[in-house]
């Protein structure tokens, strides 16, 4: 027996248990690389989080996932069969886009029901769908209306509903919840959680807030240029960030730069615009090289000067305190370092003792904080 | 399922539903235009076109008092038409684009209506209206006053009656235009201390100038090539250049010397547009080339 | 500040009394020829002594009913190729972005541009010299077609310029083939603007006479009678004329201006 073949056999065994899955795709606009060697695996029942700033190819990519948009290179493959050449109505997808796309010459109903009615269903059957999903949402009774009689998030329920009547193997979200406000995003962040559950159909979820991604999805894909900084389940993603991007996309809001001085155990020493600082050495770093430091203002402390009871192997630092803005459960501080930087601080608000124009000392432990090797980008 | 090959390039899709109508008006209107230039090289001896390559045709039209006149004549009765249309439009537009609310579209509804009536019966209405019988002068010897020679078949009565047939797409220009138009603008101009004349000259008319421009050429265009308003309210005299070519298709037969006027229409007309068109600086017209949703 | 906004309401003042002036000049001769085609004593009616004589005269004019017919058959055999070609255009360079788009639009409304004495004599002569196809009916339907995918490329395009192409991509995904989405989604946003098309063609067309004119030779239509009257004096069978096709063309705009105002039909989307 051909062992090659028997492998690629199995390779097509193995690509079935995905719901969607990418293999080296790549889409040229111009001189723009929109996506740039993109593979990626979506197991079934997944909620999937794409995340990246703008710009950065995630509404290409789901378009390419959708069909909308040609691959240049690469295939996808949707539950396991290759529809790299199918068009987007041969692909058995959802799609909830950014501003819904409600046909508004239709009712709710015969909006939610479109794909099933695409599919030639008959009339009873499409009556047992819509009337499952319009439970689902929570939207039953709003069957007659049209579109521009609903309120925002309603149009986002039915967006949702349309996307999932028909089953699909997947679901392709753009974005869902921009366009809605804040007390509405949070609503409905709780809901589109609850639907994911309840169907068991994976969701692919284009974000650029951080925030959502983490809240919602299993995993995240964190996109920059085209191509993925980092794919992991999101705990990984925040606790371990593999590169400098992901660390500062994902909420490590004190960057701090500077050449190794010198190196001990684990552990660097770098001159910090006149700090010296320690710091965990990243891989194959050595004295006279720069690096980048992350350090997340949750993982850090504040209190009145000479005040300050540090936990062993912390890093105290002397500020004058700039700001505080005050957030409920924490506060952020802002403070000014000797060497004139400034740093955010969040910790619990302490009225009495800490006063702006104040002195206070700074700590945190060095391994609470990524540093990476300096790529130019300060 | 049919699962063809769907991804072809956009301009493939582009081209396939706007070429069958890019080649039609090619090969019926620019192919023809194109063999009357032909045409007006040749010469034509009793009602047949003979291919004796020559420049008779434009000298004859350039040179003979006669044409020239009729070419002058129709010439300023076309610019003071367009511009008089333009100034008088210029408030209606912008009055209906600004006030208009919700009457707005039955109101440039309104003043483009008329136009599908049609030229001749357009003009018959006019006729009815200005001429030695028209009611205007009915009513003025019905009162004891003298009538109006000025509108009796005469240059004015033409012009009275090109304004009528063609200021509704001077004014629906004007309106296009001044409908993406953004009036907020002009606050914007007034509250950093310009005059509301001052900022029509700086602000409003400077973004809608192509539109402008576009109605100058919907009614030049046509004005220029008149026949049958002259025909019919310029009396006697009255006849302008189209009415000259016009007769070269009649019964004198004479193709090759009408199609050399229909040329130098042509070149006359689209020297205006461009002369026109030359004014505007595309950076300052606010053109974005986008279209909605880009 | 009293004087400004004083100067700003004489302005708005003197913009209303243009607009009002523009309109009575515009249908005054329309209203009274109208007032006219009912009475014996058109030159000076007043008091009007009414007759319905110049509707039937106008009925029993020689060639009225093949002229009638011609016109009819001009306006539609024009109407419906000009509306698809330019349907179909306006569809294609506003759905797919390309770099053709900018000129393929000067192309289509370049007809715009040439007067219909220029349309009418040229064609006549290609008809007759290099065609060898003159005084037919469909010389001057094409004739016509030319002119009128112009103008309704214009009415389309302006009213599609809202269509938001992305509902067809959405369609797409959930399942619509292209023609699926064309008969469920565009057509039953977009058809309004297309009957406002097809509207306005069939009326120019219908109406046109010096395009038709030069190519028709001898064949009547409405107009070439018309025209072939009024060049003995005034006909006030015209009046007729003029007021039935009147009576036509504003109940068809009154009917498309219902349909929009009542909100059946509705352009565009963009998610509100
Ligand atoms: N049709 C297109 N033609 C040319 N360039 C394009 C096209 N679509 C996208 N691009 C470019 O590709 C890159 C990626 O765009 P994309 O829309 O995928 O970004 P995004 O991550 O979705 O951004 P956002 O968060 O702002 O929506 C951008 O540089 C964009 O300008
Ligand atoms: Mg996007």
């Amino acid at each position: 027996m051909d062992t090659n073949k028997f492998l690629f056999f199995f390779k097509d065994m193995q690509t079935s248990s995905y719901a969607l899955q990418l293999v080296e795709v790549e889409k040229q606009f111009g001189d723009v690389r929109a996506v740039d060697n993109v593979s990626l695996e979506v197991k079934k029942g997944e909620f999937f989080a794409l995340l990246g700033p703008s710009g950065s190819g995630k509404t290409t990519l789901l378009r390419i996932i959708a069909g909308l948009e040609s691959a240049g290179k690469g295939s996808v493959f949707i539950g396991g069969k290759n529809v790299t050449k199918n068009p987007p109505y041969a692909r058995g997808i959802g799609m909830v886009f950014q501003d819904f796309l409600l046909f508004p010459h239709k009712t709710v109903g015969e909006n939610i029901a479109f794909p099933l009615k695409m599919k030639k269903m008959s009339a009873t059957h499409q009556q047992e769908q819509l009337s499952w999903v319009l439970d689902l949402v929570r939207m039953k009774g709003y069957e007659d209306r049209f579109p521009n009689q609903l309120s925002g998030g309603q149009k986002q329920r039915v967006a949702l509903a349309r996307g999932l009547v028909a089953r699909p193997d997947i679901l392709l979200l753009d974005e869902p919840l921009a366009n809605l406000d804040r007390e509405l995003r949070k609503e409905m962040e709780v809901e589109m959680r609850r639907f994911q559950a309840e169907i068991d159909i994976p969701f692919v979820y284009v974000t650029h807030n951080q925030e959502e991604a983490l809240t919602l999805s299993n995993r995240i894909a964190v996109m920059k240029d085209g191509h993925f900084e980092q794919v992991g389940d999101k705990l990984e993603l925040y606790d371990e960030p593999a590169t400098a991007f992901v660390a500062s996309f994902l909420g490590l809001n004190n960057t701090i730069s500077g050449e190794v001085l010198r190196q001990e155990n684990d552990f660097s020493f770098i001159d910090w615009k006149g700090i010296e600082l320690k710091i965990p050495t990243p891989n194959g770093i050595k004295p006279g090289d720069r690096i980048a430091y992350y350090l997340r203002s949750e993982k850090m402390h504040i209190n009145p000067h000479g005040k300050s009871n540090p936990v062993d192997g912390s890093i105290t630092l002397t500020a004058v305190l700039r700001d505080i803005i005050f957030k409920g459960q924490y506060s952020d501080y802002f403070v000014i370092l000797d060497n004139d930087e400034e740093m955010v601080i969040s910790d619990v608000p302490d009225i009495e003792s800490l006063k702006i124009g104040g002195k206070v000392d700074v700590s945190w432990l060095p391994s609470s904080g990524f540093s990476f090797a300096a790529d130019g980008e300060e | 399922m049919a699962v063809k090959q769907f991804l072809h390039s956009k301009d493939l899709k582009a081209l396939a539903l706007s070429l069958p109508g890019a080649l039609f008006i090619i090969f019926f209107l620019f192919i023809p235009l194109a063999t009357i230039v032909v045409y007006s090289f040749w010469r034509t001896e009793s009602y047949t076109m003979i291919a004796d390559w020559n420049l008779n045709n434009y000298l004859t039209i350039l040179t003979t008092k006669t044409y020239l006149t009729f070419l002058f004549r129709s010439l300023s009765m076309s610019l003071a038409v367009s511009f008089i249309s333009l100034i008088y439009s210029w408030p209606v537009a912008y009055y209906i684009a600004k006030y208009g609310g919700r009457y707005r579209l039955i109101l440039t509804m309104l003043t483009a209506a008329p136009f599908f009536t049609g030229i001749l019966l357009r003009v018959t209405a006019m006729q009815q209206i200005l001429g030695p019988i028209g009611v205007v002068n009915m009513f003025l010897s019905n009162i004891g006053l003298k009538p109006l020679h000025l509108l009796m078949y005469s240059h004015y009565a033409t012009g009275l009656g090109l304004i009528y047939l063609w200021i509704p797409f001077m004014v629906l220009a004007i309106y296009l235009s001044l409908l993406t138009f953004d009036f907020k603008l002009l606050d914007a101009a007034m509250i950093n201390g310009a005059s509301p004349l001052r900022a029509f000259w700086e602000v409003t008319l400077p973004l809608n100038w192509i539109g402008t421009c576009i109605g100058l050429a919907l009614v030049f265009i046509p004005t220029f090539a008149a026949t049958i308003t002259p025909k019919f309210l310029g009396g006697v005299n009255g006849a302008l250049y189209g009415n000259i070519l016009a007769h070269q298709f009649g019964s004198t037969g004479t193709w090759a010397l009408g199609s050399a006027m229909g040329v130098l229409m042509f070149t006359i007309s689209s020297l205006f547009v461009f002369i026109v068109f030359k004014t505007v600086n595309l950076n300052r017209s606010g053109y974005t080339g986008k279209i909605a949703g880009e | 500040m009293a004087s400004i906004n004083h100067q700003a309401s004489a302005l708005k003042t003197g913009q209303v009394v243009l607009l009002v002036l523009l309109y009575i000049f515009l249908y005054f001769p329309l209203l009274f020829i109208t007032y006219d085609s009912f009475v014996h004593n058109i030159i000076w009616p007043f008091p009007p002594e009414w007759t319905l004589e110049w509707y039937q005269k106008l009925l029993g004019m020689s060639d009225f009913h093949a002229g009638l017919k011609n016109s009819f058959y001009i306006g539609l055999f024009t109407a419906i190729p000009a509306t698809l070609f330019s349907t179909a255009a306006v569809i294609g360079l506003l759905k797919y972005r390309t770099r053709w788009r900018g000129g393929m639009i000067l192309l289509y409304i370049s007809p715009l541009f040439v007067p219909g004495l220029l349309i009418g004599i040229s064609t006549l002569m290609f008809n007759a010299n290099v065609m060898g196809m003159s005084g037919k009916l469909i010389s001057a339907i094409i004739a016509n077609t030319t002119e009128d995918i112009a103008f309704s490329f214009l009415v389309i395009l302006a009213q599609l310029v809202r269509y938001d192409w992305r509902m067809d991509e959405a369609a797409m995904v959930f399942g619509a083939t292209p023609a699926q989405v064309f008969w469920e989604v565009t057509l039953p946003t977009i058809w309004p603007a297309i009957l406002g098309a097809f509207l306005v063609s069939f009326i120019l067309a219908f109406n046109n006479l010096e395009i038709s004119y030069y190519n028709l030779g001898a064949i009547p239509t409405l107009p070439t009678i018309a025209w072939g009257s009024l060049r003995h004096g005034i006909k006030p069978e015209l009046f007729a004329l003029a007021t039935v096709i009147n009576m036509l063309v504003f109940s068809a705009i009154a009917g498309l201006f219902f349909l929009i105002q009542t909100g059946m039909v509705r352009f565009g989307y963009r998610g509100e």
